[in-house]
């Protein structure tokens, strides 16, 4: 694989319902190690972003690519090298956090051993006397944490967040945000959509605003001030800007 | 892939409470209603028997009279029902279950249950076969209509589309997981019904093929519902206008279709009135058919034969009893006039039958209620073969106390008797039921009906997968 081609692109990308322009035009690259965080609010055209990077959606035109590769030419990509992570993570509550981390890592094509899947949620931050109960009894950051346990299993290229710190409480919302820094350090290129500023800021290494479908700027997330991200995000939001 | 999602399926649907609660509730339900079923059935066999031989030992211990005096007396048979009638009824309610031998005259069935209940028919008729043909479909409906919605609803499904999972594979997965759980809720109630009839009954090899064999039907038809029910989760976007649909489709094959195909068979096959149909026998009897002349011409042509085949010019003169020979004779021909109206009659019922199938395209429910009740022995074909066993053993005991009559007497003289010994010397009514070759050959429309269903529900979820969104 060349280490010059962003593993995730979007190019002239333009998604449309019906009459309505979701995405309009979005141009945007995440290399290797790289966290991208879309700022926007709601309808802004983040969560269509990444649907369809996941295939949900199919471009009206322009196009989406993983490592290079177009994901709606070839559905493979997806399994192969995206992990996904919606707001709530979607788990099946007449299960174990185990059964659920290994019946998802099955379909994957994912083989774990009953201490590969236990080591797996421990290095994801679930302590060990959870891995066993029904995940109706888990809290929401439990059950992100079951997601990124699925992520890290898959040893996906890109991980894509929809919303992943929203409803959580700041403890675990800031360990969540290592957790995700660290899943970068170690090579993996992160899309996360996301209202939380302060997460954004902490967390990723890039920052774009999207409003109305398209992307009306980027900041480089290590040189900005939060209060200048603050008011431009504001000023957006309030049609100032 | 699939074993996975099977395993996954089957865990989870064992694990949800619905299946325990409405599993809880089946097993009450059909222990109830097996039960009473079965001890109606055990009920009625032993009365059958009972009766059966208090009729004949009745009719063995006649007193020294006239032997055509005596076949007045007349005798009763009765059709043995198989084990498998505790679970199908079928037409038990509606037919007779005696048939009334004596000579001229072929009889209709009689006592219908219907008509003269015992205490566990008021229990609800053809019960068992009402919680295994429609409750169960229902139950069916109830864990499934939800089971592709809710996931789109919950998220999973965008996790598992996130994975690469083949939509057909997940569908079908779903639909051998949900069947194998309900196969272990179901299993209990099997084991019962097992028990209690290996239990009370004798099983013969046919017994338990006909039973294996609807036992694999019901398995095909709430396979049937399940596709369907998982289709229609799929392929409608919320849980509730599945259900609307599901339920709206469940009420129209286990109710609505049957009365539709029984009303339009009636209308497009009307049967005669019981007052037509006798009238009209008595008619062709008194009048004859087509070039056979009246009652009196084909009397007197029979004596006119009669009288030259033993070379006298009188009947008084005939060394033979004339009485005897022209009953026989009259009783001849009014067996020709009878099995042309009774297989009239049966044909239309036949007719019918086919006609309501009509209904089968609204739903598999009319088809499977067919299959069963006539591998349970219950329907009209196996009724029919009855009847014509019951029709040849009337014309072998009415034969054989003419030839007494004629034998021991002459001319026109009625001088001809019979004793006990004649009268045990009659062979009792002994039937063989037909095997489960002719229950299914009989059924092949019904057998085709259902796999037509069964085509078609595989087609929905096929097509319910390619357009899988989440």
């Amino acid at each position: 694989m060349n280490a010059a081609i962003p593993v995730l692109t979007a190019q002239n990308l333009v998604v449309e319902y019906r009459q309505h322009r979701a995405v309009d035009n979005l141009n945007l690259q995440i290399p290797k190690g790289c966290v991208y965080a879309l700022l926007g609010g709601n309808g802004a055209g983040k969560s269509t972003t990444i649907s369809t990077f996941l295939t949900f959606n199919r471009p009206s035109s322009g196009q989406v690519l993983i490592e290079g590769e177009s994901p709606h030419a070839n559905a493979e990509l997806v399994r192969a090298k995206l992990a996904y992570l919606p707001e709530n993570v979607a788990l099946y509550d007449v299960m174990s956090g185990l059964e659920n981390l290994t019946y998802f890592c099955t379909l994957a094509n994912i083989r774990l051993s009953n201490d590969q899947a236990h080591a797996l949620l421990l290095d994801s931050g679930l302590q060990a006397d959870a891995h066993q109960k029904r995940v109706a009894a888990y809290s929401k950051g439990m059950r992100q944490k079951v997601g990124l346990a699925i992520a890290s299993a898959k040893q996906a290229k890109a991980m894509l967040l929809d919303e992943p710190t929203s409803g959580l409480d700041p403890s675990a919302a800031n360990d969540f945000a290592q957790r995700i820094r660290a899943a970068a350090d170690r090579g993996m290129a992160v899309l996360m959509a996301t209202h939380d500023l302060f997460n954004a800021k902490q967390v990723a290494d890039r920052i774009g605003i999207m409003k109305n479908g398209r992307l009306v700027e980027e900041f480089d997330a290590h040189t900005v001030q939060h209060d200048e991200l603050e008011q431009k995000y504001l000023a957006h939001a309030r049609g100032l800007a | 892939m699939i074993k996975t999602i099977v395993r996954k399926e089957f865990l989870a649907t064992l694990r949800d409470g619905r299946l325990l609660t409405l599993g809880m509730a089946l097993l009450v339900l059909f222990a109830g209603f097996f039960l009473a079923s079965a001890y109606e059935l055990q009920q009625l066999r032993a009365e059958k028997h009972s009766v059966g031989t208090t009729a004949k030992e009745q009719w063995n211990t006649q007193s020294v009279k006239n032997p055509h005096a005596a076949a007045h007396y007349g005798i009763y048979v009765f059709k043995q029902d198989t084990p498998v009638a505790a679970l199908d009824p079928g037409l038990r309610p509606y037919t007779g279950q005696s048939l009334w031998m004596e000579p001229h005259k072929r009889n209709l069935t009689r006592f219908s249950p219907a008509a003269d209940q015992v205490l566990a028919g008021r229990f609800g008729e053809a019960s068992t076969s009402f919680v295994l043909t429609a409750l169960l479909p229902l139950m069916i409906v109830a864990l499934t209509f939800n089971s592709v919605s809710q996931e789109r609803e919950s998220g999973t499904l965008r996790m598992l589309h996130s994975l690469g999972v083949d939509a057909g594979q997940l569908l079908f997965g779903k639909l051998l997981g949900l069947m194998a759980a309900f196969f272990v809720v179901l299993a209990p109630a099997l084991l019962l019904a097992a028990v209690i009839l290996l239990g009370n009954f004798a099983f013969t090899l046919d017994d338990a093929l006909r039973l294996l064999v609807l036992m694999l039907l019901l398995n095909l038809y709430y396979g049937i519902f399940a596709a369907l029910a998982i289709a229609a989760s799929a392929y409608f976007s919320t849980s509730r206008t599945t259900l609307f649909c599901l339920l709206a489709f469940w009420l129209v094959s286990v109710f609505i279709a049957p009365r539709l195909g029984a009303v339009g068979a009636e209308m497009l096959a009307p049967n005669p009135s019981a007052s037509e149909f006798w009238r009209e026998i008595k008619d062709d009897i008194e009048h004859g058919l087509e070039h056979d002349g009246d009652h009196e011409q084909r009397a007197k042509a029979f004596e006119a034969q009669l009288l030259a085949q033993y070379g006298v010019s009188r009947k008084e003169d005939l060394p033979v009893g004339f009485v005897s020979l022209s009953r026989q004779h009259n009783d001849a021909y009014s067996v020709k006039v009878h099995a042309l109206h009774f297989d009239a009659l049966r044909d239309n019922f036949i007719r019918q039958q086919h006609l309501s199938h009509l209904g089968s395209w609204l739903g598999p429910s009319l088809a499977l209620r067919s299959l069963s009740m006539t591998l349970a022995g219950m329907d009209l074909a196996h009724q029919r073969h009855f009847e014509d066993a019951a029709e040849q053993y009337r014309q072998y005991f009415i034969n054989l106390t003419e030839d007494w009559d004629r034998e021991r007497s002459r001319g026109t003289e009625r001088k001809a008797i019979g004793e006990e010994a004649d009268w045990r010397s009659v062979a009792d009514f002994s039937y063989q039921a037909p095997g489960i070759g002719f229950a299914l050959r009989t059924a092949e429309l019904d057998l085709l009906v259902l796999l037509l269903w069964l085509s078609l529900s595989i087609g929905m979820l096929s097509f319910s997968a390619r357009r899988l969104a989440p």
